[in-house]
């Protein structure tokens, strides 16, 4: 076995109606006066009143929230909040909402806690300090940012993803509370489940820095979102399927924070960065042929996972590993998303056009953990058979 | 026991290293054509190496203070920078474990990774060469 190193510094609470306990978790933590970081939608559609209420009820004496994040959070928009939190003298965070919203609360919390420019802790563990008490509540099952130590930020100025990455960005408590999801539309359900299965598999698959542990909480994570993915698309109400989504969303963040994702979210990111496709979907439809890409080399995992989940009882690494393949193309049609590219709405690419996303594909972090090196040539052969 | 026994030996090897990546225009042109200034931070022991490939025609390499800001930093033990250019490290797991510290938008330059492979076969003669002993008792 190889050597291994596994952490998850964040206390997860599962249950319903957790998510109104936040301010006393936030009390539990240090904090006095957090800032609440959603989005408009959750605002507007009143889908945090019970946080709120918990708020006020808890003694907090002004209640600041800052509302104004975008689906794909920038730079300004993190300075904005970290301004407001400042003016308000905040001293911890709420993050309620999806990734966009856990990744500007996590790099407000940055600002908040170590001053500075943002850009100055751009990287990969170089956040050397403990940052102000933060409460994460996701309000879909699929990014993981509730548990993440990452947090993928836009700069406007050259039009880049920044990246940030240190244990100290993990949220101190995760609060899954199954309510909070239960109006995610079906599309919404579908593509950030579909997120979390390309999490477990992919982690599952990064053959240097994954760990039986990681291992572990991929396989059953995949286990959950097969059997009640389907649920919850269907019926939105199915509180029992919306935990198991969320539960196992939670499960897929914890194992690739500890082994990596792979070339599905590096091509996911670039096609996402050039033509602004859902991330979730996105990854749907390149996970099938991400997984044939690196089939030679994962089999025996993919393999193992496959008669674990049920899917193969064959013994022959290749026979089963192809079952779990055709098994994530068909919850693909299940849930109702796209198969290729063409029906995501990504133009055809070819010269210079699909030469520059590679290269995107090619420098993106995620890549570093694939099993199998990937060069241009693999990349476009992966791009047009998801065409 | 580290395999540098002071700072100067470290910039010894890296300068040799550098000057000699510098030399080969296979290596050196995907660098240049990066246009970053990647510097990398040593300790036990110390020592600050700048690679300055900013103006896309000529690589500066400096030892120590420099005065334009990097694009990345790179921070590790010299025993592990030692390890890199033997082809030892697995630069994911280093990262994912905190043993190299990377500042700024690291995936540019881990985008290089592949492009500096190549020197990896000439690092043991520049090692033996410079320090004047067999990597082997190093």
């Amino acid at each position: 076995m190889n050597p291994f190193v596994f952490q998850s510094p964040t206390k997860v609470v599962f249950g319903e109606h957790v998510a109104a306990t936040a301010y006393e978790v936030v009390k539990d933590l240090g904090g006095t006066k957090p800032l609440v970081i959603t989005d408009k939608f959750l605002i507007e559609n009143n889908l945090i009143a019970s946080i709120l209420e918990g708020l006020k009820d808890g003694g907090c004496e002004e209640v600041v929230i800052y509302s104004d994040v975008p689906a794909d959070s920038d730079v300004d928009c993190v300075n904005k909040a970290h301004r407001y939190a400042k003016q308000h003298s905040c001293d911890s965070i709420i993050a309620v909402g999806g990734g966009s919203v856990m990744d500007t609360a996590k790099a407000t919390n940055i600002c908040l806690a170590l001053g500075g420019d943002l850009l100055d802790y751009q990287g990969l563990n170089n956040i050397e300090n403990p940052l102000a008490p933060m409460v994460a509540i996701p309000t879909t099952a699929g990014t993981g940012s509730e548990v993440s130590y990452v947090a993928m930020i836009k700069d406007n100025t050259d039009h880049r993803k920044l990246v940030f990455g240190s244990r100290y960005l993990a949220p101190d408590v995760a609060l899954l509370d199954p309510i909070m999801i239960v109006s995610l539309p079906p599309k919404l359900t579908a593509a950030t489940g579909l997120d979390a299965l390309t999490h477990a598999l992919e982690a599952l698959v990064a053959t240097i820095t994954n760990s039986p542990v990681s291992d572990a909480l991929a396989i059953e994570s995949a286990r959950l979102i097969f059997n009640y993915l389907p649920r919850a698309t269907k019926n939105g109400d199915d509180v029992e399927a919306r935990s198991q989504t969320l539960v196992a969303s939670t499960m897929a963040a914890i194992a690739f924070s500890n082994s990596g994702v792979g070339i599905v979210h590096a091509l996911a990111h670039a096609t996402g960065a050039r033509f602004k496709t859902h991330h979730g979907i996105t990854n749907a439809v390149y996970l099938p042929h991400g997984m044939r890409f690196n089939l030679e080399y994962s089999k025996a995992i993919y393999g193992r996972a496959a008669r674990a989940l049920g899917f193969s009882n064959s013994l022959d690494d290749n026979e089963a590993s192809e079952a779990l393949i055709k098994a994530v193309e068909l919850l693909l049609v299940e849930v109702g998303l796209p198969s290729n590219l063409k029906a995501l709405g990504v133009p055809e690419m070819d010269g210079k056009e699909l030469d520059e996303w590679c290269a995107l594909v090619i420098e993106d972090p995620a890549i570093m953990f694939n099993p199998r090196e990937a060069t241009n040539e693999d990349i476009i052969g992966i791009y047009k058979r998801a065409y | 026991m580290p395999f540098f026994s002071n700072t100067e030996e470290v910039q010894k090897i890296m300068e040799a290293l550098w000057n000699n990546i510098k030399a080969n225009p296979e290596i050196a042109a995907p660098l240049l054509q990066s246009k970053l200034i990647v510097q990398f931070h040593y300790r036990e022991p110390a020592g600050r190496l700048t690679v300055d490939c900013s103006d896309g025609v000529n690589m500066i390499i400096v030892w120590g203070e420099y005065d334009k800001k990097p694009t990345v930093e790179m921070f590790m033990k010299a025993d592990v920078a030692h390890q890199f250019w033997l082809g030892k490290v697995n630069v994911p797991v280093y990262l994912i474990s905190g043993k190299i510290v990377a500042k700024g938008p690291v995936n540019k330059a881990l985008a290089l990774l592949p492009a500096v492979k190549p020197a990896f076969v000439i690092y043991n003669d520049i090692f033996e060469d410079t320090l004047q002993r067999p990597l082997i008792s190093a």
